[in-house]
């Protein structure tokens, strides 16, 4: 069952809007079965409602709905754990969950058929380790194909070869053989938006946190950018702690 | 009483109709990040320290600054001052065992939940009850200081008003603006407050800067000195009585407890911060505009006298800046102050004191609409009166009640400490600071003028009255 060749076996954080109706398609959650899963069913409230007040309403109606959720992940073989929270602020829970269980990633569902092609867009610094990690494991049992797509902005300095070989190298040592993985690089002018641009010929997108800048303190980080702009899922891979 | 109950039997602990407090109340793990309730549920903490120091100081800036300046010198002259000073040593007095006790019991409703707990359910009632009609008449004196304001700018952009009182209907119509706005769901109010705080505080320091300077005779000549108590002692001290409305907003700061985070930290150091921020300002406030003008033509400038003195200053340009800043500052007094006033009838009605109906959420907007109505309804009422001193008298008299009795409440907890008393931070030398913070408390409601003092004690009786006829049964003391 455990594969030798995975370090770390993938945890996987997947946040729902869960009083909002927000649910994970079924093709998702079948992706998702060979990893562990944390279900972390958060409801936002406006900041003049105490979180105490709301879940005093609502409490059991998001413990069940994420029971429910969790419940299909459930008839896969691994473990499914639950969380539910409300807040006023959503991506500070999210973080907050996803280091406290020591995710390895974080999935921003969107919906999507069943998951054949995989994206891995590398735009600067990912950890290698983890990304190979999750993609190994959950494409193993499957016949799915992965694009390793370097990109670079015009000028940048980011060596998108190197880095291209680098996880290919890496993706191949976890064991998923080498014909299904391509490697491919462009320079382009607006990474995130090359990659939605792109997502539509991929089911699913597995990529880096990016880096804090200005322009995601302003607009939200790149993840989410790609995430709400594409039509596939996307996958973020975690920064280990302290780095 | 509750023997004689219609059904004939006596519910347990549950109000007329039935309703038990509610007891899952959420505990505080170690980090302060989060609370957990009892089925697992974390409610995120979400207000920083900042933020809490922002509701603290926007709700308190608004009264002492841009509303009481003028009032306060007409009947104190320049120890109006001192008046303001005695409000700040009340005040903190007062913070340190709020302090010790929101770090011990951090959870929405502030005072209410503190004396309810340490004291049992009637003074609880008392407190909760008398406290969310205390917010309204506080929030009702912000709202008409606002609607000075907004007059105050219609004329100074040559907007003709004809005469017309303007006042009244510019506070009613903002009060509705305001309700109507909270229950919408306006999502990003806290930043917002932290924003405003910020920029009022930058336009005050400046603004008392210069005219600090100025009244020591750097620009041009000295101010005439006046004499410091033109009318003798005791008007400093009704005068303080009057003007404590100014300082009631730290303890708002303890009515979001269950929202901050590490609140063992930050809830001690916004509540204490938050009244040495605004003290100093007062009393500089009220310095610097005593030395511009004798206290007798500040008095004659009423409600606005600090714009006037901006205008004295630095002409029409410090005139505008600080209206604006006036309008900002009653507005963010009076959103705080509805958004306490909402909390403090959530806190009540969980534990069954008012009916369960009043902390119903709104599905569409996620919003507490039968609490936000109970503070902005009643609001508008009392603005239609518009007696500015009654109404802020009332307010200060019905917190002091609570603020003496939170003393109480930390001797009564200090003396036998229950196991799950566990307060990060402790007063220290307790009986010293809480017998002077609920002596000077008490104290302070005496030198109110008769007709605040006969409202709020009516206020308090009908509070008790209320318990006795509705929840005689329910009880708090030690539910932890």
């Amino acid at each position: 069952m455990a594969d030798p060749s995975i370090r770390e076996p993938p945890l996987v954080l997947v946040p729902v809007a869960v009083l909002e109706g927000q649910t994970i398609p079924e093709p998702l959650v079948e992706f998702l079965a060979p990893s562990d899963v944390v279900v972390l069913g958060y409801h936002v409230i406006p900041e003049q409602t105490p979180a105490e007040q709301a879940s005093l309403q609502f409490e059991d109606r998001a413990q069940d709905a994420v029971e429910d959720i969790a419940r299909v992940f459930r008839e896969g073989e691994h473990d499914v754990e639950t969380r539910v929270a409300f807040t006023h602020d959503r991506d500070r829970t999210v973080e907050r969950v996803a280091s406290d269980v020591g995710a390895t990633a974080v999935a921003l569902p969107n919906p999507t058929g069943e998951i054949r092609d995989v994206l891995v867009p590398l735009r600067g610094f990912v950890d290698v380790d983890r990304l190979a990690d999750l993609v190994a494991t959950l494409l193993a049992a499957t016949d799915g194909r992965v694009t390793v797509w370097g990109l670079a902005a015009g000028g940048s300095d980011f060596d998108t070869r190197r880095a291209v070989d680098d996880a290919v190298a890496t993706l191949t040592e976890r064991g998923l053989p080498a014909d299904r993985i391509t490697g491919e690089t462009s320079v382009v002018e607006s990474p995130v938006r090359a990659i939605v641009e792109r997502s539509g010929e991929f089911d699913a997108v597995v990529m880096g946190e990016g880096g804090e800048s200005l322009f995601a303190a302003l607009f939200g980080d790149e993840a989410e950018r790609v995430a709400e702009g594409s039509v596939a899922p996307v996958l973020v891979v975690r920064k280990r702690l302290g780095e | 009483m509750g023997t004689a109950h219609e059904t004939g039997t006596a519910p347990e602990n549950a109000n007329r109709v039935g309703e038990a407090p509610e007891s899952e109340l959420p505990a505080t793990p170690g980090d302060g990040e989060v609370s957990v309730t009892e089925e697992g549920t974390e409610l995120e903490r979400t207000i920083g320290l900042g933020g809490g120091i922002a509701v603290g100081v926007g709700t308190m800036i608004g009264a002492g600054i841009f509303v009481f300046p003028g009032l306060a010198a007409g009947r104190a002259g320049p120890a109006a001052a001192g008046s303001f000073a005695i409000g700040a040593v009340i005040a903190l007095l007062v913070a340190l065992p709020a302090s010790e006790l929101a770090t011990a019991m951090p959870k929405s409703g502030g005072g209410y939940y503190f004396i309810s707990r340490a004291l049992g359910a009637l003074p609880g009632a008392v407190v909760g009850i008398s406290i969310w009609l205390g917010l309204v008449f506080a929030t009702a004196f912000y709202l008409v200081g606002f609607g000075n304001y907004a007059a105050a700018v219609l004329d100074e952009a040559g907007v003709a008003i004809g005469g017309v009182p303007v006042v009244v209907p510019l506070a009613l119509l903002f009060g509705a603006f305001l309700t109507l706005l909270n229950v919408m769901g306006t999502e990003n109010a806290a930043k917002l407050q932290s924003y405003v705080v910020g920029l009022l505080l930058t336009i005050l320091v400046l603004f008392l800067g210069y005219g600090g300077l100025d009244a020591v005779g750097v620009f041009g000549t000295a101010s005439t000195p006046e004499r410091f108590m033109p009318f003798g002692p005791m008007p400093m001290f009704t005068t303080a009585a009057l003007v404590f409305t100014s300082y009631l907003g730290f303890a708002q700061v303890a009515t979001i407890a269950g929202d901050i985070q590490r609140p063992g930290r930050n809830l001690p150091l916004a509540m204490i911060g938050s009244v040495l921020v605004v003290g100093v300002l007062y009393v500089a406030t009220i310095f610097v505009s005593t030395s511009a003008f004798g206290s007798a033509r500040l008095a004659g400038f009423g409600e606005t006298a600090i714009v006037e003195v901006a205008r004295a200053f630095v002409g029409r340009f410090g005139a505008v800046a600080i209206l604006l800043a006036g309008l900002l500052a009653t507005v963010s007094s009076a959103n705080a102050s509805i958004l306490s006033t909402s909390r403090a009838v959530f806190a009540v009605s969980r534990d069954a004191l008012l009916p369960k109906f009043a902390s119903r959420m709104n599905l569409r907007y996620g919003t507490p609409h039968v609490a936000l109505s109970m503070a902005g309804g009643p609001v508008l009422v009392l603005v239609a009166l518009g007696e500015v001193e009654v109404l802020a008298e009332v307010a200060s008299f019905l917190h002091l009640v609570m603020y003496g009795l939170m003393c109480v409440a930390l001797v009564a907890m200090r003396r036998d400490e229950p196991e799950w008393y566990d307060p990060n931070f402790r007063v220290p030398v307790y009986p010293l600071v809480a017998g002077l913070g609920g002596l000077s408390s008490f104290g302070l409601i005496a030198f109110m003028q008769p007709a605040s003092q006969i409202i709020g004690l009516a206020i308090m009786a009908a509070s008790a009255g209320w318990y006795k006829y509705y929840a005689s049964n329910v009880a708090l003391k030690g539910v932890i």
